[in-house]
C-alpha cells in the first residue's frame, strides 16, 4: 500500500508561542532578556544621577498614590438589593427594545409592555432592576440619583443628542454611577469605512465625557425587530460582572425604587370626598442605608412624608438558594414587575396573591368541585381527629401538649376578656410557640372572627367584593362562594394546620356551615361580642376592597362559582408557607424566646400575648380574608395559649405588679415604678439582667403605641417629651443628675469584698493569654523547638525530661484515642499560626503605611458590622439596625395628595428617598455654583430657579454672591460668566458636600441645553451674611480750611452718631472722616479732609447693607400632574417672564439713558508770566524774546547766476564727461577688487601647498629622526646585553 | 432636631429649679443660632425649636444652684458638632455634691471623647478658679474642636487598673485639709495598688471663689485607657454637719472601689455620653462594655429611642469566676449616620 505523504509539522515562526520558544532558547544560551541583561551588566544599569533617581522615584510614588481612594467602610449587605440599571436615551433610539431583549436574554420570557421597573435574577449572586428613562428632565434627575448602572443609548446614525449630555451632567452632579454607552442604529450605515469613522468619533467623544476607556457597546442591527442575540448576551454578561464603587449619597441614605403602589384609603372617605388625602403603601427593595421606622422620606415629585409603617416582606424575586452549580435553572430565572403585571406572586403584609394565569384557570375550570371533593375524600381522618391528635411542644424540653390538655383549660380565658376593650377595640390574640412566630397573623385574624357573632361574620366575610361594587352587605352564602371565585387568591395559612386543611371550602356549603357554627359556639363561650369589632372588620374589608379596586388589572373576577380550584391552591401552598407573614411578630417575642430562661418566661409570654394583641390591633386596616376552616384551628390555638398561661402562672412572684402594669395601663407603662424597678434591677442583677432590655425600652409594642401618640402630636408640630402621667412625672421632675449614687455600699474592709475586685488591678491575676509569665513560657516553648518547613528538619530545643515524657505519652495517647491526636494536631497548628503571625508582623513592619492601616481598620469595621447581627433573626435585627438594604419592604404613607393616586403613571419612577436626621428642616443653604458653560444665558439673582439637591427637586429664589478677600459676601446681580460664585437660598438642609444642579424650567419645551448651573453645598445656617454695596452721598455747604460741613448724607443726628469716625471720600479722591453731627440742618455733620474741598465736590461714604434671602421653597410636584402632562410642571415665573406675558414694558430711569454728549469748546488764555518771575527764572526756562528768523539782509543775499547758452552747453558737456569718468572709475575699481580677490585666493593656495610640502617634509624628517632614535634606543638596550654576552 | 414642648406641673416647680434651668436655656441660646425658645407666663411650658449649633468664643455665668458640671455635660455632647470650635468660659460652682465636678469630667469625659476621634491641642478643660457652693465664684475654660463625623468605638476590654490619680482640693480652709484627705484615701487604696498619687490643690485669693470647702476626686486608669472616677465634696458652708477630711477621704476611696466594682469601659457618670456619641456615629457597629446602667442612663436610652429610633442591643456579661467586680453590660448599636451639619465646607 502506498503510504500517503502526510504534511509534515511545521514549526511556528511567529506568534506568541514561537516567541516564548525563542525566549526559552535564548535563556538557555544565557543571553536572556532585559532582566538577565541587568544581571549580566550591572554597571549599565547603575545609578547615573541621584537627582534623576529621586525624581523617578517621586513620580512612581505620585502615580501610586493617585490611584488611592479614601477607604470607606464597605457596608454592602450580604444579600444586596438588585442593581438598578437605568436605560436612558433620546426617543426612538431603542430603549424598550433593549430592555425587552435583556429580559428575554436573562429569563427567557418575553414581556410585551414594560411599565415601571422590572426586577430579574441575572445570575447566582446578582439581580437587576431595569428601568427605562425617557427625556423628561424630572425623570432623568430622579433616576440619576438611584442608578447603579446607566445604559446610555446613542443613535449612531444621528450622533449625540442633548439629552445624553444633559443626563451625563446630571449623573456627574449626583455621584456618577457606572455608565456604559450603547450605540444603536448601526445598520443604517452603508459604507464600512464611514461606520468605522463614526464609531471612532463617537467613542472618543464619549470618553471625554465619561472617562477614557469607558465601555461602549455596539449593537449592530436588528433581526426581526430585536437586537442580535449574541450581542445582547455579551451586554448581559458585562452587566452581570460589573463592579460598582459606592456612591456617597446613595450609601448614606436609604432609598427605595418603588415597584408597586397600593391605595389603602378608606373607600368611604374617598366616596364622600374624592379629593381627600390618601393613604398608600409602596413596595420595593430597600437600598443604600438602613431605614428606620417612622423616619422621614422624600418622594421626588410629590413631597416630604413621614413613614407611618414599614414592614419587610419575603423576597418576591429571590436569589437561588444553593450556589453549587454554575448556572441558573429555568425556575430560578425569576422576573418581577408588578407594575407591568408580571410576577406570579404578589406579597402583601399578611397575604400572598398568586396569579394563577389565564390558561391554567381555564383548564381547571372543568371540574373543580370534583377535585375539591376528591381532596376532601383523600383526607383519611377528620379535622377534629387530627386536631385531637396534634401536639405542640412549647419549649424544647417540655412535655408536648395535646388537645386534651387544652380542653381542660379551654373555657377559661379571663385575659382575653380584659383586652377587648382597649381604644382600638380590635381583639387579637397570639399563640406563642417557642420557635415560630408566623402563626400570629392567621391567628389574630381568627380571633376577630371568633369574637364575632356568626351573622356578623358571614356578612363581613362575604362583603369583601361586594363593597367594591358598592352593594348592600346582605348576601347569601351562595354569593359568598361565588365571590371566592377570584383567580387571584389571597391565601392565609397557618403552619400547623395547612397540612390538614384545604384552603377554601367554597363549594361545600355544609362544610362551611358546620365549621362556622362550631366556631360560633366557641365564640359564645368566650363571650366576647362587640359592635366595634364588627365595624372595624368592615373597615378592613373595605380598605382591602379598595386596594383591589386600585389595581383592577390584577383582579379578574369571575362570577362563575367554580373558577376556583382547591388543588391549585394547594400546589401554591409551598409559596404561602414561606411567605406567612411575620409582620406582626415583634422582636420582643423573638427575644423572649431567646433570652429568657424557661422559669422566667411566664411573664414574658403573657406580656407578649397582650402586647402582640395590642400591636395587631394597631395595625389597623389589616386586610384579612377569612378562611373559615382555619378558624376552628385557631380557636384551639387560643386555648393553648391560655393553657400556657395557666400552667406557668404559679411562677410569677415578684414580677406580678410589673406584669399588671404592662397589662392594664396605657402608653407609658414602663415609666411606672421606675425607681423601684431600677433598684430591683441593680440590686438583684442576676435575676433581672435578662430583662434589662424590657426594663429600658418597655415592650416594643408599647413603644409603638407611644410613638403613635407622639405622631399625632407631631402633626401639630410638637414633640412630646414628658407626659404628666400619674407617677412618672415625679421621675421627670426629679433632679436630673448623671451621677450614679451607690445605694447599697459594700463593706470594703472585709477581705472577701476586697477580693472581689482584686483582678481589676494590674497586681491581680491576669487572663491566660495575657499573663506575662505564661506568654514567656509559651514563647520559650515556641522557640525551643521548631520545624523547618522547607527541609522538613525538626530542630529540637534542649528537651527537658518532662517534655520527653510528654512526647512519649502523647505517642501512646495517639495510639489510644483519636481525640488526643486531634488536640495535638490543633496544638501544632496553633503553633504554626503563631509563628506565621509573628513573621507577618515582623515582615509588615516596614511596609505598612498609613493608608494600609486605614484600609485595614475599615475592613475590620466592615467585618464587625456584618458579624454583629448575623445570627439574629430579621425581626430582632430590624429593631436594632433598622431595615437593612436588600430587604423587600412595604412602606405605608399617609396624607398623600390624591393626585398621586389619581394621576398615577407607572412609567414614572417613584422613589422614596430616606432623609437623614434634620434633613427635613429648612434653613439657609450656601453653595458654590458655576453657570454651566453650555447654558446660553447667565443667571440673575432673585430669579426663581429649580434646584436638584439631595433627593429633592424644588424651586427657590437664590441670591448670588462672591466672597471678597476679607471674607465679605458681596451680592452679585448676575452669575459670572466663567467663574464660580456663591449662591444662597432658603430651602431644605442638605449635608455639605452634596452636589446639585439647577435648571430654569422643567417643562419640556426648552430648545437648548437645559442645565443652567452646577455646584456643591458648602454651608448650612439659620442666618445669612450677604451684603450689597450702598453709597451715601452728601454735599459740602460750608468749607473752612480742611474742615467742611456736609449735608444731605443723613437724615438725623442719631444716624450721624452711628457713623462717627467713618471714612468718607470725595469723587476727586480727597479722603476724610466724619467728626460730629451739627445741630442744623438735620443730618448735617462736620468732617475733616486731607485737603480743602470745593463747593462742587460730592462727598460719599461706602457702606454695606445686609440683604435678605426670600424664604421661598416650592417642591416640584411633577408626579401630581395628570398622566401625559407630567413634564409640564411650571412654578413661579420670573419677573421677566411675567412682564413678557403681561406686556409690561420696563420703565427706564431717564438718568440712566445714554444721551449724546455735548461739550463746549474750551478757550484757553495765553500764558502770562509776571515780569518779576521772568527775571528769577533760569535762562533755560526764561521766555526767549528772540526775534523770529526774518529775511536775510540784502547785502548777504547772493545774486543768482544766469548762464549764457554757450556756457550752459559747456556745463552740460562737463557734466556728461564727469559722469562717464566716474562710471569708468567705478568699473575699474570693481575689476581691481575682483583681481585682488583672485590673487588672494591664488596666494592662499600657494601658501597651503607650501605648508603641505613643509609638513610632508617635516614628517619625513621626523620619521627618520624617530627611526634613528629607536635604533639608538635599541642599541642602548642591547648594549648591556651585548656587553653581558 | 424637631421642635419640642416640655410641660410640667405647676405644683412641683420651685423657684430654684427654674433658676438654673433658665441659665441652661440661656446657655443653649448662646451656643446656637436660630433657636426659638418660648416659655409661657406661668413658667410651666417650654417650647424649644432647636437652631444650628454655632459655637465660637463666649462666656456664660452659670447658676450657683448647680455646679458647672451640669452645664458642661451637655456642652460635651454638643461641642463636637458646632460650626466653629467652641471656646467658652463658664463661671459658677466648680465642685459640689450633686453633679460631676469639673475635675472628674476632665479626667474621664475628655479621654472618652478622644476615643471618638475628638482630639487636638485645642481640646482642653481648665479650672481657672475654684468655686464651692453656695457662693460659687469658680471659673472654667472649655474648648473643643469640631468634627464632621465620629469614629465608631469598640470598647470591650477595660483592661486592668495600672494607676490611681487624684486631686484633693481645698479653698478658703486650711491647706492642711488636703493633706489629711490624701493620707486617709491612700490608706484604703494602698491595699490594692501601689501606684497612687493624689495631688493637693490649694487655691488662694481670687482663685479660691467665694465659699470655703474641700473635697477629693479620684481617678483610676487602666491599661486600656479606661478611666473610672469617684469624688466627694464637703458640705456647703452653713448646710449640714461639718465633715472630717479623713472621713471624706476614706469614703471617697470606698466610692472609687465601688466604681471599680461596677467596672466597665466607661465611668458611670459618662455612660450616657458614650451612648449618645455611639448613636451619633456612622452606620457602623459600636460596642461598649458598661457597668450596671444608672437610672439616668436608662432614661437617656429611652430618649435616644424616641429621638433617633435607635435601640441598643443589651447583653449581660456575668462576672463568673474572675474577681472583677459585678456584672457588666455590653451595649451594641449601629450609629444613625449623623454628620455635623453645621461645619462649613471650604
Amino acid at each position: 500500500m502506498e503510504t500517503k505523504d502526510q504534511k509534515k509539522h511545521r514549526k511556528k515562526n511567529s506568534g506568541p508561542k514561537a516567541e516564548k520558544k525563542k525566549k526559552r532558547h535564548l535563556q538557555d544560551l544565557q543571553l536572556g532578556d532585559e532582566e538577565d541583561a541587568r544581571k549580566r551588566n550591572p554597571k549599565a544599569f547603575a545609578v547615573q544621577s541621584a537627582v534623576r533617581m529621586a525624581r523617578s522615584f517621586h513620580r512612581t510614588q505620585d502615580l501610586k498614590t493617585k490611584k488611592h481612594h479614601i477607604p470607606v467602610v464597605d457596608r454592602t449587605p450580604l444579600e444586596p438589593p438588585p442593581i438598578v440599571v437605568v436605560v436612558m436615551g433620546p426617543p426612538k433610539v431603542g430603549k424598550s427594545t433593549l430592555i425587552q431583549c435583556l429580559i428575554r436574554n436573562f429569563t427567557r420570557q418575553k414581556l410585551t409592555e414594560i411599565r415601571g421597573p422590572v426586577t430579574i435574577v441575572s445570575g447566582k449572586k446578582r439581580r437587576l432592576t431595569i428601568i427605562e428613562c425617557g427625556c423628561d428632565i424630572n425623570m432623568m434627575i430622579d433616576l440619576a440619583k438611584v442608578a447603579d448602572l446607566v445604559l446610555m443609548l446613542i443613535d449612531a446614525s444621528f450622533g449625540f443628542e442633548m439629552e445624553t449630555f444633559e443626563f451625563l451632567n446630571i449623573c456627574q452632579v449626583h455621584g456618577f454611577p457606572k455608565i456604559m454607552g450603547v450605540l444603536t442604529h448601526l445598520d443604517s450605515f452603508k459604507h464600512n469605512k464611514q461606520l468605522k469613522k463614526t464609531k471612532k468619533r463617537l467613542k472618543h467623544r464619549f470618553w471625554t465625557e465619561v472617562y477614557p476607556g469607558a465601555k461602549l457597546f455596539y449593537l449592530s442591527g436588528m433581526v426581526h425587530g430585536e437586537y442580535q442575540n449574541q450581542e445582547i448576551h455579551n451586554l448581559g454578561r458585562f452587566i452581570t460582572v460589573m463592579k460598582f464603587r459606592p456612591l456617597t449619597w446613595q450609601t448614606s441614605h436609604p432609598y427605595i425604587l418603588a415597584d408597586r403602589m397600593e391605595d389603602l384609603t378608606n373607600p368611604e372617605d374617598v366616596r364622600t370626598n374624592t379629593k381627600c388625602d390618601r393613604k398608600v403603601s409602596l413596595y420595593g427593595y430597600l437600598r443604600g442605608a438602613h431605614l428606620k421606622n417612622k423616619s422621614q422620606v422624600h418622594i421626588p415629585g410629590v413631597g416630604d412624608f413621614a413613614v407611618s409603617d414599614v414592614s419587610f416582606l419575603p423576597d418576591p424575586c429571590a436569589l437561588p438558594e444553593q450556589q453549587k452549580k454554575r448556572c441558573l435553572n429555568e425556575k430560578e430565572k425569576l422576573v418581577y414587575a408588578p407594575l407591568s403585571g408580571v410576577g406570579g406572586v404578589l406579597y402583601d403584609k399578611d397575604a400572598v396573591y398568586v396569579d394563577l394565569g389565564g390558561s391554567h384557570g381555564f383548564q381547571e375550570e372543568v371540574r373543580p368541585t370534583h377535585e375539591l371533593v376528591q381532596s376532601l375524600i383523600s383526607t383519611h381522618s377528620t379535622i377534629d381527629a387530627k386536631m385531637a391528635s396534634s401536639r405542640v411542644t412549647l419549649f424544647s424540653d417540655s412535655k408536648p401538649l395535646g388537645s386534651e390538655d387544652i380542653d381542660n383549660q379551654g373555657q377559661w380565658m379571663p385575659k382575653e376578656e380584659k383586652q377587648v376593650d382597649l381604644k382600638t377595640g380590635r381583639v387579637r390574640r397570639k399563640a406563642i410557640f417557642g420557635d415560630e412566630e408566623e402563626d400570629e397573623s392567621g391567628d389574630s385574624d381568627d380571633e376577630d372572627d371568633e369574637d364575632m357573632s356568626e351573622g356578623d361574620r358571614l356578612e363581613n366575610s362575604s362583603s369583601d367584593d361586594e363593597t367594591e361594587e358598592g352593594q348592600d352587605a346582605e348576601v347569601t352564602d351562595k354569593q359568598y362562594m361565588s365571590d371566592q371565585g377570584i383567580k387571584r387568591q389571597k391565601l392565609e395559612m397557618e403552619e400547623d394546620f395547612e397540612v390538614d386543611l384545604p384552603a377554601f371550602a367554597d363549594s361545600d356549603d355544609d362544610l362551611e356551615r358546620s365549621s362556622v357554627e362550631e366556631e360560633a359556639e366557641e365564640a359564645d363561650e368566650s363571650s366576647e361580642e362587640e359592635d366595634s369589632i364588627a365595624e372595624e372588620e368592615r373597615d378592613i374589608l373595605e380598605s382591602k376592597a379598595v386596594r383591589e379596586g386600585g389595581k383592577p388589572e390584577l383582579l379578574q373576577t369571575d362570577d362563575s362559582s367554580d373558577s376556583l380550584n382547591v388543588e391549585k391552591s394547594l400546589t401554591k401552598k409551598k409559596a404561602t408557607f414561606t411567605t406567612l407573614d411575620s409582620g406582626h411578630c415583634t422582636a420582643e417575642e423573638a427575644f423572649a424566646s431567646e433570652d429568657e430562661p424557661e422559669g422566667n418566661s411566664s411573664l414574658s409570654t403573657e406580656e407578649e400575648d397582650s402586647e402582640n394583641e395590642e400591636a395587631i390591633r394597631k395595625k389597623f386596616p389589616k386586610p384579612s380574608q377569612v378562611v373559615s376552616s382555619q378558624k376552628l384551628g385557631s380557636g384551639n390555638l387560643i386555648d393553648e395559649t391560655s393553657d400556657i398561661e395557666d400552667l406557668l402562672k404559679e411562677e410569677e412572684n415578684y414580677k406580678e405588679e410589673n406584669n399588671y402594669s404592662t397589662e392594664t395601663s396605657g402608653a407609658l407603662k414602663w415609666k411606672e415604678d421606675l425607681s423601684r424597678k431600677a433598684a430591683e434591677a441593680f440590686l438583684r442583677q442576676q435575676q433581672t439582667t435578662p430583662n434589662l432590655r424590657k426594663l429600658i425600652y418597655g415592650t416594643v409594642t408599647e413603644d409603638n403605641e407611644e410613638e403613635d401618640g407622639d405622631n399625632g402630636e407631631e402633626l401639630g408640630g410638637l414633640f412630646r417629651v414628658s407626659q404628666p402621667a400619674s407617677e412618672c412625672k415625679h421621675k421627670a421632675d426629679s433632679l436630673d443628675c448623671s451621677r450614679f449614687h451607690v445605694e447599697a455600699p459594700h463593706d470594703w474592709d472585709l477581705e472577701e469584698v476586697m477580693n472581689s475586685i482584686r483582678d481589676c488591678f494590674v497586681t491581680g491575676k491576669w487572663e491566660e493569654d495575657k499573663d506575662a509569665a505564661k506568654i514567656l513560657a509559651e514563647d520559650e516553648e515556641l522557640y525551643g523547638d521548631f520545624e523547618d518547613l522547607e527541609t522538613g528538619d525538626v530542630h529540637r530545643g534542649k528537651p527537658g525530661p518532662d517534655t520527653q515524657i510528654e512526647d512519649v505519652e502523647e505517642e501512646v495517647k495517639e495510639e489510644i484515642d483519636p481525640s488526643a491526636e486531634e488536640s495535638a494536631k490543633k496544638k501544632h497548628l496553633d503553633k504554626k499560626r503563631k509563628l506565621k503571625e509573628m513573621f507577618d508582623a515582623e515582615y509588615d513592619e516596614g511596609e505598612s503605611t498609613y493608608f494600609d492601616d486605614l484600609k485595614g481598620e475599615m475592613q475590620k469595621q466592615a467585618q464587625l458590622n456584618r458579624a454583629e447581627f448575623e445570627d439574629q433573626d430579621d425581626e430582632a435585627r430590624v429593631q436594632y439596625e433598622g431595615f437593612r438594604p436588600g430587604m423587600y419592604v412595604r412602606i405605608e404613607i399617609e396624607n398623600v395628595p390624591c393626585e398621586f393616586v389619581l394621576n398615577f403613571d407607572p412609567h414614572y419612577p417613584i422613589i422614596l428617598g430616606g432623609l437623614g436626621n434634620s434633613e427635613g428642616n429648612v434653613g439657609y443653604v450656601q453653595m458654590r455654583l458655576k453657570k454651566h458653560r453650555w447654558y446660553k444665558k447667565i443667571l440673575k439673582s432673585r430669579d426663581p430657579i429649580i434646584f436638584s439637591v439631595g433627593w429633592r427637586r424644588f424651586q427657590t429664589i437664590p441670591l448670588y454672591y462672591i466672597e471678597d478677600h476679607n471674607g465679605r459676601q458681596r451680592l452679585l446681580k448676575y452669575t459670572p460668566q466663567h467663574m464660580h460664585c456663591g449662591a444662597s437660598f432658603w430651602g431644605p438642609i442638605t449635608p455639605q458636600g452634596t452636589g446639585f444642579l439647577a435648571v430654569q424650567s422643567v417643562s419640556g419645551n426648552m430648545p437648548d441645553f437645559r442645565i443652567a448651573a452646577t455646584g456643591v453645598v458648602l454651608d448650612l445656617d439659620k442666618s445669612i451674611k450677604i451684603v450689597k454695596k450702598l453709597k451715601l452721598t452728601g454735599f459740602p455747604y460750608k468749607i473752612f480750611k480742611n474742615t467742611s460741613f456736609i449735608k444731605g448724607m443723613f437724615n438725623s443726628a442719631l444716624e450721624v452718631a452711628k457713623f462717627e469716625g467713618a471714612v468718607i471720600r470725595t469723587v476727586s479722591g480727597i479722603r476724610g472722616q466724619i467728626k460730629k453731627a451739627l445741630r442744623a440742618p438735620e443730618g448735617a455733620f462736620r468732617a475733616t479732609f486731607e485737603d480743602k474741598l470745593l463747593m462742587s465736590d460730592i462727598v460719599f461714604m461706602r457702606t454695606w447693607y445686609p440683604v435678605s434671602v426670600p424664604a421661598f421653597y416650592n417642591p416640584v410636584t411633577s408626579l401630581l400632574k395628570p398622566v401625559g402632562e407630567k413634564d409640564t410642571w411650571s412654578g413661579m415665573r420670573t419677573t421677566g417672564q411675567l412682564r413678557l406675558a403681561h406686556g409690561i414694558k420696563l420703565k427706564a430711569n431717564k438718568d440712566s439713558l445714554y444721551k449724546p454728549i455735548v461739550r463746549q469748546k474750551k478757550h484757553f488764555n495765553s500764558l502770562h508770566i509776571p515780569k518779576a518771575l521772568q527775571k528769577a527764572l533760569p535762562f533755560k526756562s526764561k521766555p526767549k524774546t528772540q526775534a523770529k528768523a526774518g529775511k536775510t539782509p540784502k547785502d548777504r543775499v547772493r545774486p543768482a547766476v544766469i548762464r549764457e547758452p554757450h556756457e550752459r552747453k559747456i556745463l552740460a558737456l562737463l557734466d556728461a564727461l564727469s559722469t562717464v569718468h566716474s562710471e569708468k572709475m567705478k568699473k575699474a575699481k570693481e575689476q581691481r577688487h575682483l583681481h585682488n580677490k583672485e590673487h588672494f585666493k591664488m596666494k592662499q593656495k600657494e601658501e597651503e601647498e607650501k605648508l603641505k610640502r613643509q609638513k610632508d617634509l617635516r614628517k619625513k624628517l621626523y620619521r627618520i629622526q624617530g627611526q634613528k632614535e629607536r635604533r639608538n634606543q635599541k642599541s642602548s638596550l642591547k648594549g648591556p646585553e651585548e656587553q653581558l654576552k | 432636631m424637631k421642635p419640642c414642648t416640655m410641660e410640667r406641673n405647676l405644683v412641683t416647680v420651685r423657684k430654684a429649679s427654674v433658676d438654673f434651668e433658665a441659665s441652661f436655656i440661656r446657655l443653649l441660646d448662646k451656643v446656637t443660632n436660630g433657636s426659638r425658645i418660648e416659655i409661657n407666663q406661668t413658667g410651666t411650658t417650654l417650647y424649644y425649636q432647636p437652631g444650628l449649633l454655632y459655637g465660637g468664643s463666649m462666656e456664660h455665668d452659670c447658676s450657683v444652684l448647680r455646679s458647672i458640671g451640669y452645664y458642661l455635660e451637655s456642652l460635651l455632647c454638643l461641642a463636637p458638632f458646632m460650626k466653629h470650635p467652641l471656646r467658652i468660659v463658664l463661671r459658677g460652682v466648680t465642685n459640689d455634691q450633686v453633679d460631676p465636678s469639673v475635675d472628674v469630667l476632665k479626667a474621664t469625659a475628655l479621654p472618652l471623647l478622644k476615643q471618638f476621634g475628638i482630639d487636638g491641642e485645642s481640646f482642653e478643660l481648665k479650672v481657672v478658679r475654684r468655686g464651692m457652693p453656695p457662693g460659687g465664684g469658680g471659673e472654667v475654660f472649655f474648648s473643643c474642636p469640631v468634627r464632621k463625623i465620629l469614629k465608631p468605638i469598640q470598647l470591650i476590654d477595660p483592661g486592668k487598673i495600672k494607676r490611681i490619680r487624684g486631686m484633693a482640693y481645698s479653698v478658703r480652709v486650711s491647706p492642711q485639709m488636703a493633706n489629711r484627705i490624701v493620707d486617709s484615701a491612700r490608706s484604703i487604696l494602698n491595699k490594692f495598688i501601689p501606684d497612687i498619687y493624689i495631688y493637693t490643690d490649694h487655691m488662694k485669693g481670687i482663685n479660691s471663689g467665694k465659699s470655703p470647702g474641700f473635697g477629693l476626686s479620684l481617678v483610676a486608669e487602666t491599661t486600656n485607657g479606661t478611666f473610672l472616677s469617684a469624688e466627694l465634696a464637703s458640705n456647703p458652708q452653713g448646710q449640714g454637719a461639718a465633715m472630717l477630711p479623713e472621713d471624706l477621704g476614706r469614703n471617697c476611696a470606698r466610692l472609687l472601689l465601688e466604681e471599680i466594682y461596677r467596672g466597665g469601659c466607661v465611668d458611670s457618670t459618662n455612660q450616657s455620653l458614650a451612648l449618645l456619641l455611639m448613636t451619633l456615629g456612622q452606620q457602623d457597629v459600636s460596642k461598649v462594655l458598661l457597668g450596671p446602667l444608672s437610672p439616668y442612663t436608662i432614661e437617656f436610652l429611652r430618649h435616644l429611642k424616641t429621638f433617633f429610633q435607635i435601640m441598643f442591643k443589651i447583653e449581660t456579661k456575668p462576672c463568673g469566676e474572675e474577681l472583677k467586680g459585678g456584672d457588666k453590660v455590653l451595649m451594641t448599636c449601629v450609629g444613625i449616620g449623623f454628620s455635623n451639619l453645621s461645619k462649613t465646607l471650604k
